[in-house]
């Protein structure tokens, strides 16, 4: 299984965020793109997973054209991005049944019950999203994903405002459907937690893609050399 | 999946949401008990009668509520940023059109009830007219303002005038409603035979039906980047 974004462009407005950046992710392969802001990452991402349709190039699985229109695509699909995308009213419980049910999942209410015990947050069903702690949260967004057992994740700065035990707790997790064979697509600003969970790390600048490799070609030092200011780049 | 069972899941979390919340029904009754309670006093009844103006107010009223909750029918969907991962399931647009559309005409149909109680009341025509026949009236105006309100309030989404747009975009269209909608039920306040208001009440069932299809076929349009 191969995901590729082939010269994608997207522009907002007269701003190209992307501007014709290939990608190319395999299955059981975690795949890093980091960049200092505005660098396009989030646009790729959403370029990627459908929910933003390219002005130029084309998504591709296995050699196919792939669009955010199509159900059966949406259905592979998870997503996990720095908002929980929760209700905040709703119990944990209601919104892992609500989700599982409109993803079809056979048997929803068996289907949280596992995804909570496996996240450890079984005790969190009957609370209020609004009244777990950011941490829980995404916790509890991450559960969310992977109730319909996706073979292609796309993660929007998951790791943001996770204590070290949740953190550890989801790179157990991304390991696992690593090596499950799923695609995972990881935007991060953190190069030391790239280096050490993905297997390639691809670099954008405005909109460009600068770097492409194996992350054991680079280090983490030898990556911050993107995030420092150009003469192109005044701020 | 049967998208119509999906549809249904969006209603009932919708309605869930909305009685847990509270503020958009809490601020669309104290509108229509306040409206009811201000034209008591601003009409001398010893000039008009209630029953002369009870149809186009209960109507005025019924919209100005309806536009007012529109313009928040989405505000659960983005406090987390959770339509965006309800567009990456599944279930297809119209399915959200149609299962968002349900739950706003339920806390319409409340509205409704309650504007009518109360105009009824405050303007003194409570025995006039057949309750069947004003429910035969009101229920396909409101499945109107129930699409319309829906598509335009995702509509006014997009863009920075926000709730400003919402009755620009939304009132030239509901101009039909709000006239065969204000004469039949003055008809059936006036206790008109059925058949002088049948036509009207056909074209209000157009409107909501159209209104609808149309707004399903759209929501896309208006749901997706």
């Amino acid at each position: 299984m191969t995901l590729e974004g082939q010269r994608l462009v997207c522009t907002y407005g007269p701003t190209r965020a992307l501007d014709g950046v290939d990608l190319v992710a395999g299955g059981g392969e975690i795949v890093a793109v980091v960049g200092p802001n505005g660098a396009g990452k989030t646009t790729l991402l959403r370029a990627l997973s459908g929910e933003r349709r390219p002005d130029r190039g084309e998504v591709l699985l296995d050699g196919s054209p792939v669009s955010g229109a199509d159900p059966g695509w949406r259905g592979r699909v998870g997503l996990v991005s720095h908002r929980t995308g929760l209700y905040r009213k709703l119990t944990v419980a209601e919104n892992l049944t609500f989700f599982a049910s409109v993803h079809a999942v056979p048997e929803p209410r068996s289907a949280v019950a596992r995804a909570l015990d496996t996240i450890g947050a079984a005790a969190l069903a009957d609370t209020r999203v609004e009244a777990l702690s950011r941490g829980q949260s995404q916790r509890v967004a991450l559960a969310r994903t992977l109730l319909h057992d996706p073979d292609i994740l796309f993660l929007d700065e998951p790791f943001t405002g996770l204590d070290p035990s949740a953190a550890a707790a989801l790179e157990s997790t991304l390991r696992a459907r690593r090596a499950a064979g799923s695609i995972i697509v990881l935007v991060t600003h953190d190069l030391r937690r790239c280096q050490g969970l993905a297997d390639r790390v691809v670099v954008l600048q405005r909109g460009h893609k600068v770097h492409d490799g194996e992350t054991g070609a680079a280090d983490a030092v030898d990556l911050l050399r993107f995030f420092s200011p150009t003469p192109a780049d005044p701020s | 999946m049967n998208e119509l069972r999906r549809a249904w899941l969006i209603t009932l979390k919708d309605l869930r949401l909305e009685f847990r919340t509270g503020g958009r029904l809490l601020s669309m009754i104290a509108f229509v008990v306040l409206a009811g309670f201000l034209f008591a006093f601003a009409l001398d009844q010893t000039a008009v009668a209630g029953r002369d103006v009870a149809a186009a107010l209960t109507w005025l009223v019924i919209l100005f509520a309806s536009t007012a909750g529109a313009g928040r029918i989405f505000d659960p969907e983005e406090e987390e940023g959770a339509f965006r991962h309800l567009l990456l399931t599944p279930v297809s647009r119209p399915a959200i059109f149609l299962g968002k559309t349900a739950a706003n005409l339920a806390v319409i149909w409340l509205v409704t009830a309650l504007t009518f109680l109360s105009l009824t009341a405050f303007l003194d025509v409570r025995d006039q007219g057949s309750p069947a026949a004003h429910a035969a009236v009101l229920l396909p105006g409101t499945i109107g303002l129930a699409a319309t309100g829906t598509f335009f309030g995702r509509m006014s989404r997009h863009s920075s005038l926000g709730d400003t747009l919402l009755p620009v975009l939304t009132f030239p269209l509901l101009v039909p409603v709000i006239f065969f909608g204000a004469t039949s039920t003055a008809r059936v306040f006036l206790e008109r035979p059925w058949p002088e208001i049948s036509g009207s009440v056909r074209l209000l069932w157009a409107f909501a039906v159209g209104s609808v299809f149309i707004g399903a076929a759209l929501f896309r349009h208006v749901s997706d980047e």
